[in-house]
């Protein structure tokens, strides 16, 4: 079997490899986070431990799923807060894993609704061995607005209960920062102000994920209402890479610390997320449909990937995508690429034929005795659009033309 | 020549049919696939790593576990064994575990992976006797404990009886891949070795520290009544014919076989992808309780093979057979070109020094024989593994780890 070492520094800490669970119901007490340690996760980050005053009342049910054809799960709703344990238990079952485990990372992620308490709590899960320590700025559920993604979309507040962790600790922390909002940057750099000394990204994002038609009320149905609430799974993963790609670019981030969350399941996303930056990784949806087992692939699928690249630290792959990914103003607009149809792999659908005529530029044209597509280079802008289709894959990008008047050359096109 | 004999007959997945089909397993708790693979291929792992698209995981799953991995992918009964329990029939059928490890082990060859490696050497060698699945699987595992391997065949091929399979079901190349792979890891092969004539067991022992004999069934059985007969031929000796000469062969339009099990099928499906006109079967099983594997008689029924099930030969007159139904009062007389035995076969074990009980060497230890220092595997072997391929590899894994016990290895 392949062996390659996936242990990572981030924020001065060593993670065996940077697969960790995201503060969630998947890290939510002892038992669960010794089984994902023996599993093979090589981090844990609790599920939010509280201030001592908020008292947490769940409703039930408390998920939804949205499917799209056939595959569940494209995108999952949750309604849950925070750790719903006593702040005694969460401190008792954070210091038994650090005894038990103490080669993986423990990340105590916490919530205060002050000054006061976040300090404390800081204090708190330092005393108990806690390796780092997360500051849930995002949780977009709470029932008060004083926590979670308020405090996130707030530069101010991060600031402020940054400074409060700050003075509560000397562990190395990170603020989970939330999507609802359009940039991410000013409050990235707020939390550094403050003392955090790197960021988590993404949390959920706000949604309604399906209306019941019938009883006219969102899923899921708690005594005949719903709640907006968080969204997560595999459909949140453009939006994470987005995030982390537009932080680790910003004037002054270019060194920024990202620990990346958002549909993580697979060794491919992870690469993903990677070359966009993030040092390690948190998973929650994944885990939640498919449980911990989802780790051995991510590690050993990441191991074949680090062979196939001649990476032997995962170190050297971090970022390494950004410096590709630029303003679209900034793209070479000089040329066209038109579609290749391999009509031996063709199984004459036509897909490519009504996708092309109703949502790109009535190019392809429909050989109706034959069944046969074909590509009329007049018309083709180049988009692609019948490439993205066709269930077979026999269209692949083809011959490049140089618009009119442009100076470039067809042999320097990087497709 | 129609190449109908020399195509693989089950189309393999694509990568997109691949995935779907592994988006069918439910990924169930207990894998009941996993359980039930004689072999410990574990379904159930390289499924979910295919799922989640780390195809080169899947395939070390797959060969780690299975020195046999794309042979048994093609060949093994599935339905018998991990298909058998599979979670999925409850919604509609099993997941097509044979063929998605087809895929794994097809993957594993085009990216070039070599995943078996030896074992640090201990200074200590092992003589295999024949080069079967049960004798190649051994001497993976004894290569990866750091024994020296000797592999001694008596054909001027390796693979016993891997190269009676048909060349539809399982291509020559892939044996020869597989074989290949093996060879990779220091397995040292004598071809054209009778043990027992051209060396003998003494002269094994005097130079290794153990000897295996896997001589496997190798011979085809015959029937009293058939016995002196010019137009019948052994199952066995037919399709390592065809086979050998990759279907270039003469064959008569009218053919009659006897037998109902799995090398049966393999000859009545040979005969018809041949283009043989007239291929009648006659079977002592009736369908209830027929011994072949499910897909090979479908396969077989496909192709338009008539058979009848339930009839014993009652007499034969050169090429003419009568045969009687075992329950009810009817006969049949059949006359064909060619008659083709595939009523079972047997093992020689001649010169080998062991003494066979029901076609087994059976001494109340699993693998041991009478002498210390000789063991056996495969078909000749007592187990309760069935004589198939998948059933070889799983004594072969065993009895590297029972000879590496009495050698005092870890």
């Amino acid at each position: 079997m392949v062996k390659k070492d996936l242990s990572i520094t981030f924020l001065g800490v060593k993670f065996p490899n940077p697969f960790c669970l995201s503060s969630s119901p998947v890290g939510n007490c002892y038992d669960m986070c010794k089984k994902a340690y023996e599993v093979g996760w090589g981090g844990v980050v609790f599920k939010t431990i509280g201030p001592k005053s908020y008292f947490i009342d769940e409703v039930s049910p408390r998920f939804d799923k949205l499917n799209k054809e056939n595959t569940p799960f494209v995108g999952f709703k949750n309604m849950e807060q925070i750790a719903e344990h006593t702040l005694e238990e969460n401190l008792r079952d954070l210091r038994k894993l650090k005894e038990e485990f103490p080669d993986k990372v423990l990340i105590a992620s916490i919530m205060g609704n002050d000054e006061e308490t976040w300090e404390d709590l800081a204090r708190k899960v330092t005393e108990c061995g806690a390796d780092m320590i997360e500051l849930n700025f995002s949780c977009p559920q709470m029932t008060s607005h004083a926590m979670g993604s308020d405090v996130g979309s707030n530069a101010e507040l991060c600031k402020k209960y940054c400074q409060a962790v700050r003075r509560g600790t000397k562990l190395p922390f990170m603020a989970k920062m939330t999507p609802n909002i359009t940039d991410m940057v000013p409050v990235a750099k707020a939390s550094l102000e403050g003392g955090a000394d790197g960021i988590a990204a993404i949390n959920t994002i706000k949604s309604i994920c399906n209306i019941d038609l019938d009883k006219k009320v969102g899923l899921p149905i708690v005594d005949g209402k719903s709640a907006i609430s968080g969204y997560s799974g595999k459909a949140v993963k453009p939006v994470a890479l987005r995030f982390i790609q537009q932080m680790r670019t910003a004037p002054g981030l270019e060194n920024l610390e990202i620990s990346g969350i958002g549909g993580i399941e697979t060794w491919e996303d992870a690469a993903e997320f990677i070359l966009v930056g993030a040092k390690t990784l948190q998973v929650t949806t994944g885990i939640m449909q498919y449980g911990y087992r989802i780790v051995e692939d991510m590690c050993n699928g990441l191991m074949h990937y680090m062979e196939e690249q001649g990476v032997d630290h995962l170190e050297d792959l971090v970022g390494l995508a950004n410096k590709n990914i630029i303003p679209a103003e900034n793209l070479n607009r000089d040329y066209i690429v038109r579609p290749n149809i391999d009509l031996d792999k063709c199984v004459k659908c036509g897909r490519c034929y009504i996708s092309c005529y109703d949502g790109g530029h009535q190019a392809i044209e429909w050989d109706a005795e034959k069944r046969e597509p074909s590509c009329n280079t007049d018309k083709c802008v180049g988009c692609l659009l019948c490439g993205h289709v066709c269930p077979v894959g026999a269209i692949k990008p083809g011959k490049i033309s140089i618009k009119p008047g442009r100076k470039c050359k067809a042999e320097d096109i990087k497709l | 020549m129609d190449k109908k004999y020399t195509k693989e007959f089950e189309p393999g997945f694509t990568p997109l049919t691949v995935c779907e089909e592994a988006s069918r397993c439910l990924l169930c708790l207990d894998a009941p696939c996993s359980k039930a693979c004689p072999a410990g291929t574990n379904p159930d792992k390289f499924i979910r790593s295919v799922r989640f698209r780390n195809f080169k995981g899947a395939a070390e799953t797959v060969r780690e576990n299975n020195a046999l991995g794309a042979i048994c992918a093609r060949v093994c009964p599935t339905e018998k064994y991990c298909q058998k329990g599979c979670s999925r029939s409850g919604i509609d059928r099993p997941i097509d575990i044979g063929r998605i490890q087809r895929y794994v082990t097809d993957f594993e060859s085009s990216a070039k992976m070599d995943i078996l490696k030896a074992g640090k050497e201990n200074g200590k060698s092992v003589a295999l006797v024949g080069s079967g699945p049960a004798a190649l699987q051994a001497a993976v595992s004894f290569r990866t404990l750091g024994y020296a391997v000797d592999v001694y065949e008596k054909e001027k091929v390796l693979g016993g009886m891997l190269r009676l399979i048909p060349e539809y079901r399982l291509p020559d190349a892939i044996v020869d891949e597989e074989i290949k792979r093996i060879e990779k890891l220091g397995v040292k092969f004598h071809t054209g070795c009778l043990v027992g004539k051209d060396v003998s067991v003494a002269d094994l022992k005097a130079k290794h520290d153990a000897v295996v004999l896997a001589p496997g069934y190798s011979y085809g059985k015959m029937l009293p009544l058939f016995e002196g007969n010019k137009y019948v031929v052994s199952a066995v000796d037919f399709l390592r014919e065809v086979k050998a000469k990759k279907g270039d062969v003469k064959v008569p339009s009218n053919v009659l076989v006897v037998g109902g099990g799995d090398v049966a099928m393999d000859v009545v499906s040979t005969l018809k992808l041949l283009g043989v006109p007239h291929v009648t079967d006659v079977v002592y099983e009736q369908f209830s309780e027929f011994k072949a594997s499910k897909k090979e008689l479908e396969g077989a029924q496909k192709l338009g093979v008539t058979i009848m099930d339930g009839f014993v030969p009652a007499h034969v007159e050169g090429n003419v057979v009568s045969f009687a139904h075992r329950e009810i009062k009817s006969e049949v007389k059949i006359e064909a070109e060619l008659i083709v035995l595939a009523v079972g076969q047997y093992p020689d074990v001649s010169g080998l020094g062991v003494e066979l009980v029901k076609g087994e060497v059976n001494i109340g230890k699993p693998y041991y024989t009478n002498d210390p220092k000789v063991f056996v595997c495969g078909d000749i072997a007592h187990s309760k593994y069935d004589k198939t391929v998948v059933g070889g590899v799983r004594t072969g894994k065993e009895v590297a780890l029972y000879v590496n016990a009495a050698l005092g290895g870890k």
